[in-house]
């Protein structure tokens, strides 16, 4: 087909006047899809066209305009504002789009890497505080174990000086007198070393302004030679030196012990045989 | 000089002014109002000469383009051509109607620019140079073609019939006069 002959048969302007046939339109406008030279016709003709009804065109009066916006004012909405320059047009649109679902894909991603960094942080935090407490236990272990051993060293220097020492034990009791009568402390002493001992097998519990106080009683006369812990039972607990002594008696005296023993509160008493 | 009225607004993409036309949108009705009212109110004016009838068929255009604009296929040439070919259609139309009869059809190029000139609208008065410029250089048969289809709002197959001219030689003066247009208004 000649293209030019078809360009100036007039047919094109016909087109645009909107006097063809709908046959003849769609014809147009297939000769303009595949035809690049018919389009550009058509693009200019439209262009001239408007400029020649533009030139030629007068300003409708400002009533008509009133009466249009009036007879369409329920058909408009003023909901979607076009700001001209700042619209997107259509076509740009599409092609970021893929960069959208990369920036949802990223966040999703970003979202899961912080839920993920936020659960371990809470489990380090957590295994810290379990590792902090052990450390603790540990620690408070370590102490009790050291007091242990502490004692332990204690008693066994104690059971050393019992078996190595030459001690003799004197039996003090309650039966006798009238503070206690079941009150019975086992008091071992070594004459030659100087040494003594008391367990406490039996003894009432004190009040806090009264102290159990052990009384070596020789030639001398009574002589005060420490206090007892009552709470302390089945234990050794060591006294004051002593080189000279016939009997051993403990009596109640005041908080820190008396210089003098105070009789009508003798609790236990024992002779040494 | 002609172009001295062209219009201030930010250009709107047609995509985009079909899209806002789509969505019934005000301010987009507005600017197609403010950008193509002149040019399609002339194509009116130069058929129906009577100012008050021509705003009338003006009026209805102008709200059925609105409220057709669904029909429009971009596919098919620009809004503009589908706007002016629904606002010839109409003048054709009324000038058809009873209260026309054939009145509407007296319209000549010479009465069209003389309109121009006499009216007291300065702008129009200067674009009755214009106007005049435009139609330099029309031949006889380029001139009777023209005045027939453009301002009398006759078919070109109205024009054969009627005065017995072949189809295809209206249609090739038809190309010619709108070629002389066409070169005239690139040299304005």
């Amino acid at each position: 087909m000649d293209i030019q002959a078809y360009i100036t048969s007039g047919k094109l302007e016909l087109y645009l006047l909107g006097e063809l046939s709908e046959l003849e339109r769609a014809e147009v406008v297939a000769m303009a899809a595949k035809f690049p030279e018919v389009q550009k016709e058509l693009d200019d003709l439209e262009e001239a066209m408007f400029a020649i009804d533009e030139l030629t065109g007068k300003i409708p009066s400002a009533a008509i305009k009133t009466k249009i916006f009036d007879s369409l004012d329920m058909e408009l909405r003023d909901e979607k504002t076009i700001k001209p320059t700042m619209a997107p047009v259509e076509g740009k649109v599409v092609p970021l789009s893929p960069w959208k679902s990369f920036a949802i894909a990223a966040s999703v991603v970003a979202v899961l890497a912080s839920a993920i960094a936020i659960f371990y942080a809470s489990k380090f935090y957590e295994k810290e505080q379990q590792f902090t407490a052990l450390l603790q236990e540990q620690s408070v272990m370590a102490g009790n174990l050291n007091q242990v051993k502490l004692e332990f060293e204690e008693k066994e220097f104690q059971l050393d000086k019992l078996v190595a020492g030459d001690f003799r034990l004197v039996k003090l009791k309650g039966e006798s007198l009238t503070m206690q009568k079941d009150a019975s402390v086992n008091l071992f002493w070594d004459q030659s070393a100087q040494e003594v001992f008391v367990a406490v097998n039996n003894l009432n519990e004190l009040s806090e302004e009264f102290d159990y106080q052990l009384w070596a009683i020789g030639d001398q006369g009574p002589i005060g030679i420490g206090l007892v812990n009552e709470g302390m039972k089945m234990t050794l607990q060591q006294m004051q030196a002593v080189a000279q002594a016939g009997t051993f008696a403990i009596t109640i005296e005041p908080k820190g012990g008396s210089v003098s023993p105070t009789l009508d509160k003798l609790v236990v008493i024992g002779n040494v045989v | 000089m002609c172009f001295i009225f062209k219009l201030n607004y930010f250009p709107l993409e047609e995509q985009q002014l079909i899209s806002g036309l789509r969505a019934k949108d005000r301010k987009t009705t507005e600017y197609l109002y403010e950008k193509y009212s002149r040019a399609l109110f002339g194509v009116i004016s130069r058929i129906i000469f009577d100012k008050d009838i021509a705003e009338e068929v003006f009026h209805d255009s102008f709200v059925k383009i609105i409220q057709k604009i669904d029909n429009y296929d971009e596919s098919k040439g620009r809004l503009y051509t589908w706007m002016a070919n629904i606002c010839r259609n109409s003048a054709i139309d009324k000038t058809r109607s009873k209260e026309m009869s054939q009145a509407g059809k007296t319209n000549t190029i010479d009465d069209f620019v003389i309109g121009f000139e006499s009216n007291s609208d300065t702008l129009d008065h200067v674009n009755a140079i214009g106007v005049k410029e435009l139609m330099n250089d029309l031949n006889e048969d380029q001139r009777f073609i023209l005045e027939h289809i453009y301002f009398k709002g006759y078919t070109h197959s109205e024009v054969s019939e009627e005065f017995d001219i072949p189809l295809g030689t209206v249609k090739s003066r038809v190309r010619a006069a709108i070629q002389v247009l066409k070169k005239n208004i690139d040299s304005i």
